[in-house]
């Protein structure tokens, strides 16, 4: 029976940073904010008129084409020489709630991830080294005329879920979707793309003209929400026939809060895949219910495993866990602008005060590396030369006390719904008491610390999911940044002009001497004390085949592709 | 005729009971936050939250939300969810079941066992079984239901045997009762929550019970002892029970949401504390009132139970 005050205008939930660590547990769990590509590395362009040849994957293989690329895939897979067996279902566990949706080109949580890789394949993707690859995407060659101007040539033969071959018409569709201010789905491409920026050269080429310059464009097409999708395609409203896509499997039914069943894609255009026949993801309340499920052995795979549950899945015999670095981080801010921190010493004085190897130890348990107060640790222009950081309690006071802030007592806030900043504050707590500085460390409820005072705050905290170094830049280091921490950079310094002078810059090795300059001066006058880099932790049955412990950007490495690297033995 | 018009009285003041509810879950429910800002994150744009509050009805005065909420309420229309328009009763749908199908078997479960052990406490009073499982009562009575539903897990699920599932898995249109192993573990959480109680009222009202003179007379008569204990003792020592067992049924209703959690049930427990943190008021207040409803229909069935069972109140009531 209809009901007439149903919403008809229902608009599509912005994306609010919050909503991406509801109901995740103890496990690390932050994800991207829309907008911004969660990605890595620069793009390895070549300079003006060349085009990018595919960069291999880990298995070595040239450049794909269409078809024949996905079986370079299934050699990953043997890792100990046991043949790959197709069929059997595969049930994976994750956190999820009765908001989950279903979007080709859209995510909020962490469960409509997993269902995006699943059912969608991204135009093109990064490599483990965090360069562009073509191995599981769609595109087969880029062609960067300019900084402003790509020419993209997709696979041959590709097809949707119901054999309709993909068209100019799609692809033209599936970028327009993406930049459409209603849906709001990518603010950060549609900044740099017009819905006229889009001419079918022919059926599987496409030109794409910027309305700037900003060769962060490419890595705008490796986010994994930037997807091909049939003319007319919509987020799932109830009608499971409606979410076509390229990948891997067909949706077959979905209960938000519960779970989603997908099936083999009989058309996949990676020959001889999936390997398995179903897929099943399945919502679980909170993360101590997901490891018990793992554990009793009602789910094949689980992502974010909580830290302090890691030692009892390792020791369980038919328990696996599968661990990749990234480049994610948590972050204590200091806002440049506000005192004390206005005076650039007590800034370098907070980071000295910092025991980054003991933050690992008690904030992580051990599950992460050290950081250097520089993000986009994965990007290949990172500057790995700059020597790390390491406490220095005496320099600290020293730089205190010149700037007249011996003794100095201050607030420090994380909010309740992030996993690790709470246990950040307190341990930075205890470690500035050497250097005679009192840190106040104040726990608020999550909902009033991502409120109206979140980016306004003097001393707080907050989390990144690993990044580009130009796209995080955009996302939270220049004066109209989506989410402005620190308040960066200050009013004397040309860090902005850098930033434009390296989204124009096609050269890698010029853009990259633009970006160790810009990361210096972060290094050196930075608001960001970024003490380590936290890994993914994801579980999984000995019996599933097919994961890699490898850098990446998602659980479950990458959610196998969409899973369809992975099989089950015996 | 005394007992109808009892009954009537009952319901009429679970009615108004339910009334004075409605108001404080209503209340209480305005100070959850901001659907709007929940639904459309920070920096929506003026434009998009206006029009999203003239649609959620937020604009209305409260009074006419409230009334317009429980008229809808009562005709069987509890409104529609704030984060997708879909109606709650949709939206809830199975999980209403689900959760009722959990309480009703552990209510069953657990109260015969409760009457049980306090019975035979009271008769053997003083003796080993009294003391163990009066003992073990305290010691239960004091945990937390999330602590034994864990301890549980950890026993018999994960760690130390591996016996039944941790997690209980109904997918979407299968009847709760298709997997009765898994129910297992949720079930005794609740039982062991519950039988304390129950069964230290029991053994004090059998206790009072079989010190009476007819339980004397019955005893001289020359009738075995069971008979006198469950023929004549129990039904009299029931009685006054009836209210700490309505008590704890309707507890199950509450108890339920954190099983729900422990044992990723999908029933409205989960439903509740996605629609608390989402501020889908809606869905928030509806479940508040179901549980309140199973609260006054219990409570109203163990006044009635009572009276039935204690002829001495029927009288009365003449």
């Amino acid at each position: 029976m209809t009901n007439d005050r149903r919403l008809e205008l229902w608009l599509p939930r912005a994306m609010s940073r919050r909503r991406l660590i509801t109901g995740t547990g103890a496990a690390a769990v932050l994800l991207a904010a829309c907008g911004g590509d969660d990605t890595a590395t620069s793009p390895s362009t070549q300079g003006g008129g060349q085009s990018t040849g595919g960069s291999t994957g880990t298995a070595g293989s040239p450049a794909t084409t269409a078809g024949g690329s996905a079986t370079t895939a299934g050699g990953s897979a043997t890792t100990s020489g046991a043949t790959p067996t197709s069929g059997g279902t595969l049930r994976v566990g994750l956190v999820g709630s009765t908001n989950d949706l279903i979007d080709g080109q859209y995510i909020v949580s962490k469960a409509d991830q997993a269902r995006c890789v699943t059912g969608w394949d991204p135009v093109v993707n990064y490599d483990t080294d965090f360069n562009i690859s073509f191995e599981h995407s769609l595109a087969e060659e880029i062609e960067t005329a300019a900084a402003d101007n790509y020419v993209i040539r997709f696979k041959e033969g590709l097809e949707f879920h119901n054999g309709k071959p993909v068209t100019a018409e799609d692809i033209i569709y599936s970028f327009q979707r993406r930049i459409d201010p209603e849906l709001n789905l990518a603010p950060g491409l549609a900044e740099l793309l017009g819905p006229d920026g889009m001419t079918a050269i022919d059926d599987r080429t496409i030109e794409f003209q910027l309305l700037r310059p900003a060769v962060t464009f490419i890595n705008s097409l490796a986010e994994y929400t930037t997807t091909i999708v049939p003319v007319d395609y919509a987020r799932f409203d109830g009608d499971v026939s409606t979410q076509i896509g390229t990948g891997p499997f067909m949706l077959e039914s979905f209960t938000p809060g519960t779970e989603s069943v997908h099936v083999k894609n009989p058309n996949y255009w990676g020959s001889g895949l999936p390997l398995l026949d179903e897929v099943q993801i399945i919502d679980f309340a909170d993360a101590q219910a997901l490891t018990n499920a793992l554990a009793s052995g009602e789910i094949d795979a689980a992502i974010d495993i909580p830290f302090a549950q890691v030692a009892t899945v390792e020791s369980d015999s038919n328990l696996r866990i599968l661990e990749s670095q990234a480049g994610n981080w948590l972050v204590i801010t200091m806002a440049i602008d506000q005192a004390p921190f206005d005076d650039v010493r007590v800034r370098q004085a907070m980071r000295l005060i910092a025991n980054r190897e003991e933050m690992v130890e008690r904030v992580l348990a051990g599950h992460g590396r050290v950081a250097n107060d520089m993000y986009g640790v994965l990007d290949p222009c990172y500057p790995s030369d700059i020597p790390q950081r390491e406490q220095d309690i005496e320099q600290a006071m020293a730089l205190l006390a010149e700037a007249g802030q011996e003794n100095l007592t201050i607030d420090l806030f994380a909010p309740d719904d992030t996993a690790g900043l709470a246990e950040l504050i307190a341990v930075f707590a205890d470690q500035a008491q050497a250097a005679g500085v009192t840190v106040n460390a104040q726990v608020l409820d999550g909902g009033t610390y991502w409120g109206d005072e979140y980016t306004k705050r003097t001393f707080a905290t907050s989390f990144w999911s690993t990044r580009p170094y130009l796209i995080q830049v955009a996302a939270g280091s220049l004066e109209n940044a989506i989410y402005p921490e620190t308040h960066w950079p200050p009013p004397d310094s040309d860090f902005a002009e850098k930033y434009e002078q390296a989204i124009a810059e096609t050269d890698d090795g010029a853009r990259c001497e633009i970006i160790a300059e810009m990361q210096q001066e972060e290094y050196d006058d930075g608001g960001n004390l970024i003490p380590f880099f936290y890994n993914l932790v994801d579980g999984h049955a000995a019996n599933v085949r097919g994961f890699e412990a490898r850098p990446n950007l998602l659980n479950l490495d990458h959610y196998g592709r969409g899973w369809k690297n992975i099989w089950l033995e015996g | 005729m005394g007992i109808a018009k009892f009954i009537v009285k009952r319901v009429l003041l679970g009615v108004l009971t339910l009334v004075v509810v409605s108001i404080v879950v209503f209340a209480l429910t305005q100070a959850l936050g901001d659907p709007v800002e929940a639904i459309l994150g920070r920096e929506a744009q003026p434009a998009s939250v206006a029009a999203m509050r003239e649609q959620l009805g937020l604009n209305r005065p409260v009074i006419t939300q409230y009334t317009d909420w429980l008229t809808g309420l009562v005709s069987g229309d509890p409104g529609v969810s704030f984060t997708n328009g879909v109606p709650v009763l949709e939206v809830l749908g199975d999980r209403i079941w689900n959760s009722l199908f959990l309480m009703l078997l552990s209510a069953l479960v657990s109260i015969p066992i409760a009457i049980a052990v306090g019975t035979y406490a009271a008769a053997r009073r003083d003796k080993a079984f009294d003391s163990t499982s009066s003992a073990t009562s305290l010691v239960l009575a004091s945990m937390p239901e999330f602590v034994t539903g864990l301890l549980l897990i950890v026993l018999l699920a994960t760690n130390v045997w591996q016996v039944f599932p941790a997690v209980v898995r109904i997918r979407p249109g299968e009847a709760p009762w298709v997997d009765l192993g898994a129910l297992v573990l949720p079930v005794l959480t609740l039982t062991l929550g519950v039988v304390p109680y129950v069964s230290r009222v029991m053994r004090a009202s059998m206790i009072e019970v079989l010190e009476s003179d007819y339980i004397e007379m019955a005893r001289l008569k020359g009738l075995p002892e069971r008979t006198v204990v469950w023929r004549h003792a129990l039904p009299n020592a029931i009685g006054p029970t009836l209210q700490v067992i309505a008590i704890n049924i309707a507890y199950l209703a509450g108890g339920v949401i954190v099983v729900e959690n422990i044992f990723n049930y999908p029933g409205i427990g989960l439903a509740l504390r996605d629609a608390v943190t989402d501020v889908n008021v809606p869905v928030v207040q509806f479940i508040a009132m179901l549980i309140a409803g199973i609260y006054v229909v219990v409570n109203l069935l163990a006044d009635v139970g009572t009276i039935l069972v204690t002829p001495r109140l029927r009288t009365r009531l003449r």
